[in-house]
């Protein structure tokens, strides 16, 4: 019976620490500079009014977590947009948003901003892909996205 | 080496006399006789008495062992699932939408366009004043489409969202980058 009981208690006391020195050494290596940052995210469709858009922005696996997401700075896309919530903490996004009212923004436009959790001192280097823009009548119009870092 | 100690008396005569053992004999005898029947309950009562100790004891035993294994078992598979690694957010619907029902213009991709080509359907619906309840003709076309999303029997806003939401899943491509 002792010998039984020594022999698991053994065990776990060989066993338990593994998981915890695991966790300790993450934590400690998980200890680098960070800061906050916001990224503007900007679409010029010209002379035509912008009613949908979709893009994906991509940052350095490892050196930036997306941690908010926020609307743009015309009313008819004020409201924060679409995006999958398992973005978060994660290096990639995609966003997307519409409105069928007619009041809408045309030439370039701040349609969203990004806040970001930049890990360390080196600046990263942001991957942004336009998937689509559109008019009120859902037609695929040309536009340039372009990002501003924020302070 | 060979040489006997003194203080080792192995030729040490460890009979008795007969003499001896008479007279212990007749000063510890019992002075009463103890009848055979008495004597004989007396140790079948000791021997249950016994046996039941020993049947508790191995029940016990056995039962510390199984919860020592079995609280060893449980920290050993708490460890196992890291419970310190929080599940990531999912997305807000339970509902798992299917890439075809949500492509509402039929291009073979899903994207924001197929949101939007569903919320300008139930805009115009409403502004012509039409019925968009399950028993309506308008609703039941607009459900004839696939674009009863959710299955709630209505086409509104809520189908709208999980298109757009299906539009914006990560696991739904590798990414366009």
């Amino acid at each position: 019976m002792k010998k039984i009981t020594a022999i698991i208690l053994i065990s776990i006391s060989a066993i338990v620490p593994v998981p915890a020195q695991q966790s300790e050494q993450d934590n400690a290596s998980v200890k680098p500079k960070f800061r906050f940052a916001p990224l503007h995210i900007y679409l010029d469709s010209g002379s035509q009014p912008l009613a949908a858009y979709q893009f994906e922005l991509k940052a350095p696996a490892g050196q930036v977590k997306i941690v908010g997401v926020e609307g743009g700075e015309h009313k008819a896309f004020k409201e924060a947009p679409y995006y999958d919530p398992a973005a978060l903490a994660n290096d990639r996004i995609i966003i997307a948003a519409f409105n069928t009212g007619r009041e809408l923004p045309k030439g370039r436009t701040r349609i969203a901003t990004i806040h970001l959790q930049i890990i360390g001192d080196a600046e990263p280097d942001y991957e942004l892909k336009l998937v689509v823009a559109a008019d009120a009548d859902a037609k695929e119009i040309p536009a340039k996205i372009s990002f501003e870092k924020g302070e | 080496m060979t040489e006997k100690k003194g203080h080792f008396d192995e030729d040490l005569d460890l009979r008795i006399s007969p003499k001896l053992s008479e007279d212990l004999n007749t000063l510890f005898e019992p002075q009463f006789s103890v009848p055979p029947e008495l004597d004989r309950a007396i140790m079948d009562q000791a021997n249950r008495c016994l046996v039941q100790r020993h049947w508790r004891h191995r029940v016990f035993r056995h039962i510390s062992i199984w919860r020592i294994a079995a609280a060893a078992a449980v920290i050993i598979l708490a460890f196992s699932l890291n419970l310190t690694q929080k599940p990531g957010p999912t997305t807000t619907s339970s509902f798992i939408v299917e890439a075809q029902a949500v492509d509402i213009d039929r291009n073979g991709r899903v994207d924001i366009l197929d949101a939007f080509k569903l919320a300008r359907h139930i805009e115009s619906a409403d502004r012509s004043k039409t019925n968009l309840s399950p028993v309506s003709s308008t609703g039941q076309a607009l459900r004839k489409q696939g674009w009863d999303i959710n299955g709630d029997g209505v086409v509104n806003r809520k189908d709208v969202d999980l298109v757009a939401l299906a539009a914006v899943r990560l696991d739904k491509n590798k990414g366009v980058l």
